[in-house]
């Protein structure tokens, strides 16, 4: 491939071709300001996004998910009392329980969906934003940020926020549920999270100069 | 190359057709070289974006018997998930298993029923509905249907977006797992149900991974796919 050929007239330099994900449409795309979107013209999907002040933005809200991620793991998220002994749960604690029941498979998908993708997620976002942050982006910085755009979805804390409060209403009538110090600090890194999903724009990484290739 | 600027004109071209592609990742288009055959089937040279090195496909290869693979293997897996118990609950030496059914209607005998309803259209209506509606889009796609492109993209990316959180019957088993351990007095442990139920939510996860939903709209553009055929004979004849 002929690296760096683009195809765009050099008379209109404020628009940009873009093809669309989901139609494969070809079209001329405005310099977008901050906050505006521009969509598909035959499928209204989103073609561009530009947020503002992205970078700064993600980078704190990644710094305040990565100190709640620590301590959602650090205590337990629910307590379980019955007959005077206290169980702990904590976010770990569920795969390796599975584990040691002889479900290592269901232990390794709970394992990955719930602390290794999060987790290199969390990092991983951080090093790229500070990276792009320093104008100091090489070919790994820019693998590692697809490996974490096509991950994205493995990651499934708030399936699991779900998860403990339906799993607190059950156990609710069998003993006493206590609710453990990781609790408020995992539900803050849910809300955390999708505000940096919101905050965090891809075209930052990419071009974080505004500049549109 | 005189034939892709002509059809570029109309602006209402493919990438394809126009012998373009865009990354999925950074956005930047190229145009994909001549030497390259432009067909939908897959071919060997990986093809690399100038501007994140991300690997630059115009249609996911075989997409639509990647997807029907993995479609029909969670269809298959879709029957002992709800047979099989999801969890066994052991309380003073008597065991019980429950199927996924079971642990609703108990959450409904203890008056949770809104909780039940989360339960019941996580785990039962979503996995049932994207497996009907994936096999659905398959279908419109196979048969190029010319029926609302758009809704059906739409529902692709709202089954896409769903699916995940059919995961919430496999989390609660682990959390059940991890915190009922009272010895002999009570225990739970995961069912092979679980395992199943799993790997549908898994496969179908990767069945919406492999569908393309620009198939849909190659339907749509069987003028244009006269063209790509043209250029292909055109460079058949060269080459």
């Amino acid at each position: 491939m002929q690296q760096g050929e683009r195809p765009q007239s050099q008379s209109q330099p404020e628009t940009f071709l873009r093809v669309c994900q989901d139609c494969d449409l070809v079209q001329a795309v405005p310099k977008l300001r901050d906050n505006e979107a521009a969509h598909c013209l035959r499928c209204h999907s989103v073609l561009e996004t530009r947020k503002k002040n992205s970078l700064n933005r993600s980078l704190a809200l990644v710094l305040t998910g990565i100190i709640l991620f620590i301590l959602s793991n650090l205590f337990p998220l629910l307590s379980l009392k019955a007959q005077g002994i206290a169980y702990d749960g904590t976010l770990l604690s569920a795969s390796i329980e599975l584990y040691n029941r002889d479900r290592p498979w269901l232990a390794l998908l709970v394992l990955f969906t719930t602390f290794i993708f999060p987790a290199i997620s969390l990092l991983g976002t951080l090093f790229v934003l500070i990276v792009t942050k320093l104008h100091y982006q090489t070919p790994v910085t820019a693998s590692l940020f697809r490996f974490l755009h096509s991950t994205e979805i493995w990651g499934m804390l708030e399936v699991f926020m779900l998860a403990i409060l339906v799993a607190g209403v059950k156990l609710g009538d069998l003993a006493d549920i206590i609710m453990g110090v990781s609790l408020y600090s995992f539900i803050c890194l849910i809300i955390v999270l999708s505000f940096l999903s919101l905050s965090l724009n891809s075209n930052t990484i990419w071009h974080p100069d505004g500049h549109h290739p | 190359m005189t034939s892709i600027d002509r059809t570029f004109v109309r602006e209402s071209a493919s990438a394809l057709t126009l012998g373009l592609i865009g990354c999925k990742h950074c956005h930047t288009v190229s145009r994909l070289p001549a030497s390259l055959p432009i067909t939908r089937k897959h071919h060997k040279n990986v093809l690399r974006c100038p501007c994140c090195q991300a690997h630059l496909q115009s249609r996911i290869p075989n997409s639509l018997s990647k997807t029907w693979a993995l479609l029909l293997a969670a269809a298959f897996m879709y029957i002992p998930a709800n047979i099989l118990p999801i969890m066994n609950v052991t309380y003073l030496g008597t065991g019980q298993p429950d199927t996924i059914m079971q642990g609703i209607i108990h959450l409904i005998e203890g008056g949770m029923w809104p909780l039940a309803l989360i339960v019941f259209v996580a785990s039962i209506v979503i996995p049932f509905l994207k497996l009907l509606v994936m096999a659905g889009l398959l279908l419109s796609v196979h048969f190029r249907s010319h029926w609302r492109p758009i809704e059906r993209k739409k529902l692709f990316h709202i089954t896409e977006f769903v699916g995940r959180w059919s995961m919430v019957d496999i989390f609660v088993v682990a959390i059940l797992v991890a915190l009922v351990q009272f010895g002999n007095i009570a225990s739970v442990d995961a069912g092979l149900g679980a395992l199943s139920f799993a790997v549908v939510v898994v496969l179908t996860m990767f069945a919406a991974h492999t569908f393309d939903p620009r198939l849909i709209w190659d339907a749509m553009e069987t003028d244009n796919t006269k063209n790509t055929e043209n250029m292909e004979n055109k460079d058949k004849s060269h080459g």
